[in-house]
């Protein structure tokens, strides 16, 4: 049967950890102390099916923070390049629609490069479960705005967590084979598709829409934002931490490093994360710094994610995660830059 | 595993010479594994492994005044990899991966008066513009170059100003420094002042700037006084370049990726993004 929903009972979650570990490394939410973080699961590791959102995106799984990008090493006075070796691919359990958004986003932008896969490959041979969300999981989250409360895509398997059951469906044919394998599970009964459908329809109601325009218009509005004023209102208090880059799950800039062992005879040179509001960014050698000012770096990153993304890749880079804002010692809001810059009408 | 296109190749310095206290002109091997056939305009990224890796302009291209097999580079010594580079002598090893950098059809350019306008370090990349001109002279009209820099001693390429300015009767090549010392016989004040001096038919001209970032607004605009196309003024910009390949997002001017759209852009492609000159 087409998108079956099979009642999923919670302590199988351990099969399915099983099941995919036999192909995957296999990530989801574990809780850390007061927060949530993506870990690596095994069979037995507590998940947190029930978690907020976590600080990092699961983009630290396809694009780690820091990532070999080969390994040199001298002899007979030259160096040699080893590329790093081949890797499991990736399993992730429990994704919310803001993080699937934020999967899409990254590779709508990797595929863009014709000449490096290595993200767009991670990305194309992960499983994903994506997980529903039935309130918003911080204040500053505008998913529902975002058009990404209600995304699947790219999940092979979904879960809605109903409080006493779990609900699953297969979205994708690697899904329905992962269920086939995991066997015994018995189709949803009409009473829990009822109560599954009673809850969709009410979820709206905890999810309040802040934008009165329709997100495919930012381009346009932010085209007309170009004068420096509104950004200045929210770059005088930026620190240029740059925390808004990184918990970001579009996110794609970073800095190439070498390091070396102490003899200068082998080493790697890594890939690691960067961002366009930490200092220097823009440098180039001799000085010259092309976007010096908070207004101008402030800009660019929201023009980066309501403008150039979607001209350039087909999607808004903003998820509507809230995490930038959460996580801004000062608050800065991209959710409230869209709202003033897409107006009441 | 596809990152392998950021694993450079070997490559050996086949001469070095000092341009100026700063500046190191090198000839060096083009990498081999993959096609290498670069266009002006395009450039490479050079390291030194545990160093560090910068990208850095073609100079001079294999077969047009580089020898087959071979590319030029000028490096200045601006940071801890450029110390090391501009210190390597004929038979050190260079690190170099690419060409990265859009490819212009040259056909567009042929039948047109030609203007070079290339200030300090910028002289570098304009060089395999010029190269390529003066091959194929018989396909261009007027050729002008003018080339700025602070001093005398700061003038690079010497050699080629000197040959370029012995061929007058087909090329007209103009420089300038912004400042002297007693003895200098030539010009002094800043580029734009050589604007003066070149009066080609802007109908059928095309001109190609490079200079520091103070430089283009205006130029661009004497050009567009002297009744340029936006469309036939090229720029060739400079910004901070990782990975070459349209990834690591340093590059980016607006929506572009500088490595892979530019660093050759029309002024009329960027002239409404606000962060372009």
């Amino acid at each position: 049967m087409e998108h079956e929903i099979y009642r999923f009972p919670r302590e199988r979650l351990d099969d399915l950890v099983e099941r995919l570990e036999r192909e995957y490394r296999v990530v989801a939410p574990v809780r850390k102390g007061d927060v949530h973080g993506w870990e690596e699961v095994r069979r037995g590791t507590p998940i947190a099916l029930d978690y907020p959102t976590t600080m990092l995106p699961p983009r630290q799984w396809f694009a780690p923070p820091r990532e070999v990008l080969f390994r040199f090493q001298r002899t007979a006075g030259r160096y040699r390049f080893e590329p790093p070796p081949p890797e499991r691919p990736l399993a992730l359990i429990g994704v919310h629609g803001c993080d699937l958004t934020g999967l899409r986003v990254m590779r709508s932008f990797h595929e863009s490069s014709c000449r490096d896969r290595v993200v767009t490959d991670r990305l194309d041979q992960s499983f994903v479960v994506g997980l529903a969300c039935w309130e918003p999981c911080l204040a500053e989250t505008f998913c529902r705005d975002m058009g990404s409360l209600d995304n699947e895509t790219p999940a092979d398997l979904y879960l809605w967590d109903l409080g006493e059951v779990l609900l699953l469906k297969a979205i994708k044919p690697r899904g329905r084979e992962v269920i086939a394998d995991l066997g015994g599970l018995e189709a949803a009964t009409a009473d829990e598709q009822v109560a599954l459908r009673r809850r969709l329809r009410g979820r709206h109601d905890a999810f309040p829409l802040h934008f009165k325009f329709q997100p495919s218009k930012l381009p346009v509005a932010l085209e007309a934002a170009e004068s420096d004023i509104l950004w200045e209102a929210s770059a005088e208090r930026c620190l240029s931490c740059g925390r808004c880059n990184i918990v970001c799950p579009t996110c794609t800039c970073f800095d190439v490093q070498d390091v070396a062992s102490l003899d200068g005879e082998s080493g790697e040179r890594v890939r690691v994360w960067h961002g366009c509001q930490i200092p220097g960014f823009a440098r180039v050698a001799g000085g010259h710094d092309f976007r010096p000012t908070r207004t101008q770096q402030l800009r660019y990153r929201i023009f980066r994610k309501g403008k150039y993304m979607p001209e350039r890749y087909g999607m808004v880079g903003c998820t509507g995660c809230g995490r930038c804002h959460k996580h801004c010692p000062t608050h800065i809001s991209i959710r409230d830059i869209f709202r003033q810059v897409g107006g009441p009408a | 595993m596809a990152q392998a296109s950021m694993i450079p190749e070997a490559c050996t310095i086949l001469e070095a010479h000092r341009e100026t206290e700063k500046e190191v002109h090198f000839v060096l091997e083009a990498p081999r594994e993959r096609p290498f056939q670069p266009e002006p305009g395009q450039f490479v990224m050079v390291s030194v492994p545990g160093i560090g890796e910068a990208p850095i302009s073609l100079a001079g291209l294999p077969g047009e005044g580089a020898p087959e097999g071979a590319i030029e580079l000028l490096i200045r010594k601006a940071g801890r990899l450029t110390t090391i580079v501009t210190r390597m002598v004929a038979g050190d090893t260079l690190y170099v991966r690419g060409p990265y950098g859009r490819r212009v059809d040259w056909d567009q350019f042929e039948g047109s008066n030609v203007m070079l306008i290339a200030g300090g370090l910028g002289l570098a990349p304009l060089r395999p513009f010029v190269r390529r001109a003066l091959l194929r002279r018989d396909r261009f009209r007027h050729i002008d170059i003018l080339v700025g820099a602070r001093s005398p001693e700061d003038l690079l390429f010497r050699d080629d100003l000197a040959a370029w300015k012995a061929r007058r009767d087909d090329v007209r090549t103009l420089v300038t420094v912004d400042a002297a010392a007693d003895g200098w016989g030539g010009r002094i004040g800043v580029i734009t002042t050589l604007f003066d001096h070149v009066h080609p038919d802007a109908e059928d001209a095309v001109a190609f700037i490079c200079g520091p970032p103070v430089m283009y607004r205006h130029a661009i605009r004497k050009l567009l006084a002297m009744g340029f196309y936006e469309n036939r003024v090229w720029l060739t910009l400079e910004r901070r370049m990782k990975c070459g390949i349209g990834l690591c997002g340093n590059c980016q001017m607006n929506g572009h990726y500088l490595c892979q759209q530019g660093p050759l852009f029309s002024y009329r492609e960027v002239r409404h993004m606000k962060e372009a000159v």
